[in-house]
């Protein structure tokens, strides 16, 4: 809304200035005042409006010719005292609300300069309880009165703002417009103040337009037209006598009052009857023609406001009807249909409408129709025994307050008859164009500033139950308990003797299934194959027998074989944080799993990681959960003597990289880093030795548990970067997995040691620590400065002088090992050639991407930064 | 309370004043307004010891400031506590944030 100032406004615009710099002058000094200083001001402000609730009644009355003194007075003590009642414990100042579960606190910040309107149904009662809520939250606020009650309204927050100036309030934290012909005027440039914070808008309908075109924050109310459902199963005395006290409350102002009554035929002549008998006139069809006529304003369709407030008898003389003195209500029944009836709108004085129905549908729906001719949001009721319906009801009606059992109108003021937030203000919603369905009170007069601490995830550390870890381990098949067993294989595990191992250390009585299909990359179509065996032979107890393959594809066979029902498509989502992923997996297994590997690499036996390919998308999916973790593992490196040379190193330098990537990760446990400590130093001592010696057992052993220790540490630590870019490039070039990470450890080492371009985003990782950790590894190592292995124990400390030297350290210690073994440390080694490489990089740097192993990385590797790490990766390396 | 220092600006030599508040300001102080009527120099507030301030005392200072612009008078405020600093900020007065330290033209915050 633009308002602009024209000439004749300069004193007025003189006099806003004046209010709002009066105001805005105590909202902040009020900044200082605790809650101690608040409580006391409220209490003298109730006190004083409680003295006076008789004299502010009839000042309304006599203002505004509306209403009934009693009620007046009855809604002034609603607005002192049931509203002191319900605020006066309420925290207001400093914090305001703690979450311990959520590590969380609320502080109060007030709003700061609030305009109020007040309207001519409630002048007084309005001014009393938006004062109250005001000093309660630390707010200023200004009242802009109704043109016809401003004295009456004026009055009312004199008396308040005394009693609170004495204890100690604010000078001038409560303002007024004075009653003139250019009030509202006054009120327009209030509303575009640049001292105004707020508008808080209760009165017409357009004013509060006026109020939320401002462009300020308004807490409008809407207009009002209440449904009032009477279902079969009430009991009609206690409606009528409810509907009486509410709708001839003040004379029928109050706009959550009945309007239209909704009634079940069973009952409709008991209840109209009823109605009869305490007072009320039941206007024949004609009569409700003249009381149309009367109290709707023909040309907006909406009541007309001489009406408002008006006693039955002034109503009916008007109309031209003959009733009984002190009729308290008109009663009119609406024939036809409802939609169209002129008297289906709001009326606020004590004439009520009520249809006849013959079902709850038809009473839903009629409800409904009422509902929605201009009262949505505001107020319902419904008088019924039956839970069912009551519910229905409160499902399909849109109201900020449905009324069970009970008067709408002293109901939806709250306190008296339910513990409905006292109020004299009642947010609609969007169904009223309202922000808030509330009954408005000091709630929503402060800005909530919420403190949140850093959220610390509770670390953990699971790995397989039982792990049997000496050569000849195998044994252990002996005493498992299993009657019928599935071992899973692939082809090269039969010739290698490994599958007879096991087969003859089964218990006689068990019955055995093979399935040795499992290639390379295990395939869901793979699972579903073996999956049939299964359903067949339905075994308690899996085997699996092989490398990384074998035993994930056992997993998720074991998984799929225990929940037939489980779908591929929901625990495969890719996900930013584990603990916040979507995918929902079962809870535990039955069937056991014992994996036995047969390669020192993946440490698959002890990890939750379970990678397939989807055979219909070609997708590579990762599937991670404690329910993929296998129940017994069988290290036994008398199966991996057989093992070849490269396959020995490649998988090597798969769990070296494991170590590697779980020490720097953004979840390492000190758990994890001693694994991924002690696994290095194994792998840096047994490797060379099992190359040289390759049936050596005691090498083997050692290689073969520090597989299984690196398969701990990622199991719980996951992966990073590195794992990224060697799923990417195997992937496409079809690299063997170890030796794909082998050509990328010394760049992202070098990587990782940097100060990242892009920190993690990760609460648990507060120090990054990625130098410091390999230095570590260097130093447990005990490697020199030129990175030789110098022998345990003399390996430097780290210091911030020498972290970078022990970080070089550590590069050299690992291409002296990969020349060692023979390990290529470039993807020129791999025979890839440059036009295919740089043909397929920005698919590799997109692969990488988007791997989970990313995740838990040091540094969020960017774009150019996996394309670096592809291109640094290519050309045959240097020693660093 | 009352400190005098000569400070040298150019060739000009001028009188320096600064004035400690003793406490919440609540009310016009005559010691101030007594120090305006005389002082030829420049002003400075010390907030050390003000923990609160009052609608009036928000009043007499912008009332104050004036009457120093008038003057000549520059005055500035030193050590102003947080509590109160927030209510300046929220009080919106030009004048008073000027005694700040902030500038009277350019972006503000
Ligand atoms: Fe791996």
């Amino acid at each position: 809304m633009t308002t602009a100032v024209k000439d004749n406004d300069t004193s007025l615009m003189e006099r806003v200035n004046h209010l709002t710099r009066q105001a805005r002058l105590a909202a902040a000094v009020f900044s200082q005042y605790s809650q101690e200083d608040v409580d006391r001001i409220v209490k003298a402000m109730t006190a004083a409006a409680i003295e006076n609730v008789e004299k502010l009644a009839r000042a309304a009355c006599d203002e505004t010719r509306m209403g009934l003194f009693e009620d007046k007075m009855l809604k002034n003590f609603v607005a002192s005292e049931f509203h002191y009642h319900q605020i006066k414990d309420k925290k207001t100042v400093g914090i305001i609300r703690e979450f311990p579960e959520d590590n969380m606190v609320e502080i109060a910040e007030p709003v700061g300069v609030i305009l109020a309107l007040s309207p001519v149904t409630n002048p007084t009662s309005t001014v009393i309880f938006k004062s109250l809520a005001a000093a309660k939250t630390r707010n200023s606020i200004i009242f802009s009165p109704h043109l016809m009650a401003a004295d009456a309204s004026n009055l009312a927050a004199r008396v308040v703002y005394e009693a609170a100036i004495e204890a100690g309030a604010p000078k001038g934290f409560i303002g007024w417009v004075e009653k003139s012909s250019r009030l509202r005027r006054e009120t327009e440039l209030m509303m575009v103040h640049p001292e105004v914070d707020l508008i808080f808008a209760t009165g017409g309908t357009q004013m509060v337009k006026a109020a939320c075109s401002s462009g300020k924050p308004v807490l409008g109310v809407g207009s009002g037209n209440t449904p009032v459902y009477v279902h079969k199963s009430t009991n009609v005395r206690q409606a009528a006598m409810d509907i009486i006290i509410s709708k001839t409350f003040d004379n029928g102002t109050e706009c959550p009052s009945e309007q239209t009554l909704v009634v079940d035929r069973e009952i409709a002549d008991s209840l109209i009857q009823q109605f009869k008998d305490y007072g009320c006139h039941d206007c024949s069809d004609e009569e409700v023609v003249k009381v149309a006529e009367t109290i709707i304003d023909a040309r907006t369709g909406g009541m007309n406001y001489r009406m408002v407030g008006q006693p039955a008898n002034f109503i009916a003389e008007k109309a031209g009807i003959t009733v009984a003195p002190e009729t308290k209500i008109l009663l009119c029944q609406m024939k036809g249909d409802l939609r169209q009836h002129k008297l289906a709108v709001e009326k606020l004085m004590p004439v009520l409408s009520y249809v006849v129905v013959d079902s709850v549908e038809d009473g839903l729906n009629r409800a409904l129709d009422v509902n929605y001719a201009g009262g949505t949001g505001h107020t319902a009721g419904i008088f019924s025994e039956d839970e069912d319906v009551i519910e229905q009801f409160g499902t399909f009606i849109n109201a900020g307050r449905i009324i069970v059992n009970s008067p709408t109108s002293i109901g939806g003021l709250g306190g008296i008859y339910n513990n409905l937030n006292t109020t004299l203000s009642f947010g609609c919603g969007t169904g009223g164009g309202n922000i808030t369905t509330d009954n408005v009170g000091i709630k929503n007069l402060l800005n909530y500033k919420r403190v949140p601490r850093r959220k610390h995830f509770t670390l953990s550390f699971q790995t397989t139950k039982n792990i049997y870890i000496n050569p000849g381990s195998i044994d252990h098949l002996r005493t498992i308990k299993t009657k019928r067993a599935f071992v899973v294989t692939s082809r090269s595990a039969a010739r290698r003797g490994h599958l007879s191992m096991v087969l003859e250390r089964l218990p006689q009585d068990c019955r055995v299934d093979v399935f040795s299909e499992v290639g390379a990359e295990p395939e869901w179509s793979t699972i579903e194959q073996a999956l049939q065996v299964m359903s067949q032979s339905q075994p308690d107890t899996v085997i699996a027998l092989g490398g990384g393959s074998v035993l994930d594809a056992a997993k998720v066979m074991r998984l799929f074989h225990d929940y037939p029902d489980l779908k591929l498509k929901e625990i495969a989502f890719n996900f930013l944080d584990f603990r916040h992923r979507m995918a929902e997996f079962p809870k535990g297994v039955k069937t056991q799993l014992v994996a036995i590997p047969t390669t020192s690499g993946t440490g698959s036996e002890v990890t939750p990681f379970a990678v397939l390919k989807d055979t219909k998308s070609q997708r590579k999916l990762s599937l991670i959960d404690e329910t993929l973790l296998p129940t017994v593992a069988i290290i036994d490196a008398n199966l991996t003597k057989s093992l070849p040379r490269d396959i020995t190193s490649d998988t090597a330098f798969d769990a070296l990289t494991h170590a590697l990537e779980a020490l720097v990760s953004t979840v390492a446990s000190d758990y994890t880093d001693g694994l991924a400590f002690e696994s290095m130093r194994l792998i840096f001592e047994a490797l060379p030795e099992v190359l040289k010696n390759p049936t050596n057992v005691v090498w083997r052993h050692k290689l073969h548990n520090a597989s299984c220790l690196a398969g701990m540490a990622i199991g719980n630590a996951s992966v990073g970067v590195n794992h990224a870019l060697a799923h990417s490039l195997g992937g496409h070039f079809d690299v063997p997995h170890g030796r794909a990470n082998g050509v990328f450890l010394i760049s992202t080492l070098q990587y990782n040691a940097s100060i990242p371009h892009k920190f993690m985003v990760q609460s648990c990782y507060p120090l990054w620590v990625a130098d410091e950790k390999y230095a570590r590894a260097a130093q447990f190592l005990g490697l020199d400065e030129d990175g030789n292995l110098a022998g345990k124990g003399k390996g430097e400390k780290p210091n911030a002088s020498n972290i970078k030297q022990l970080n070089l350290a550590l590069r050299r210690a690992i291409y002296d090992l990969s020349i060692q073994c023979g390990q290529p440390m470039s993807i020129a080694e791999l025979g890839i050639s440059q036009e295919n490489f740089a043909a397929a990089m920005p698919d590799l740097v997109r692969g990488a991407f988007e791997d989970m192993a990313v995740r838990t990385n040091p540094a969020v590797p960017l774009f150019e930064d996996l394309k670096d790490l592809f291109i640094n990766a290519y050309a045959p390396r240097q020693r660093p | 309370m009352t400190e005098k220092k000569k400070k040298e600006s150019g060739a000009a030599v001028k009188e320096q004043m600064s004035f400690r508040l003793p406490g919440p300001l609540v009310k016009g102080l005559d010691d101030v307004d007594k120090l305006m009527a005389s002082i030829s120099g420049d002003l400075q507030l010390d907030f050390s010891d003000c923990t609160f301030i009052s609608v009036e005392g928000l009043e007499w200072l912008e009332e104050m400031l004036l009457r120093a612009q008038s003057k000549g008078v520059s005055v500035s405020f030193s050590n102003v506590t947080p509590s109160v600093y927030k209510v300046f900020k929220v009080a919106h007065i030009d004048s008073v944030m000027g005694a700040c330290g902030l500038p009277i033209s350019g972006p503000v915050c």
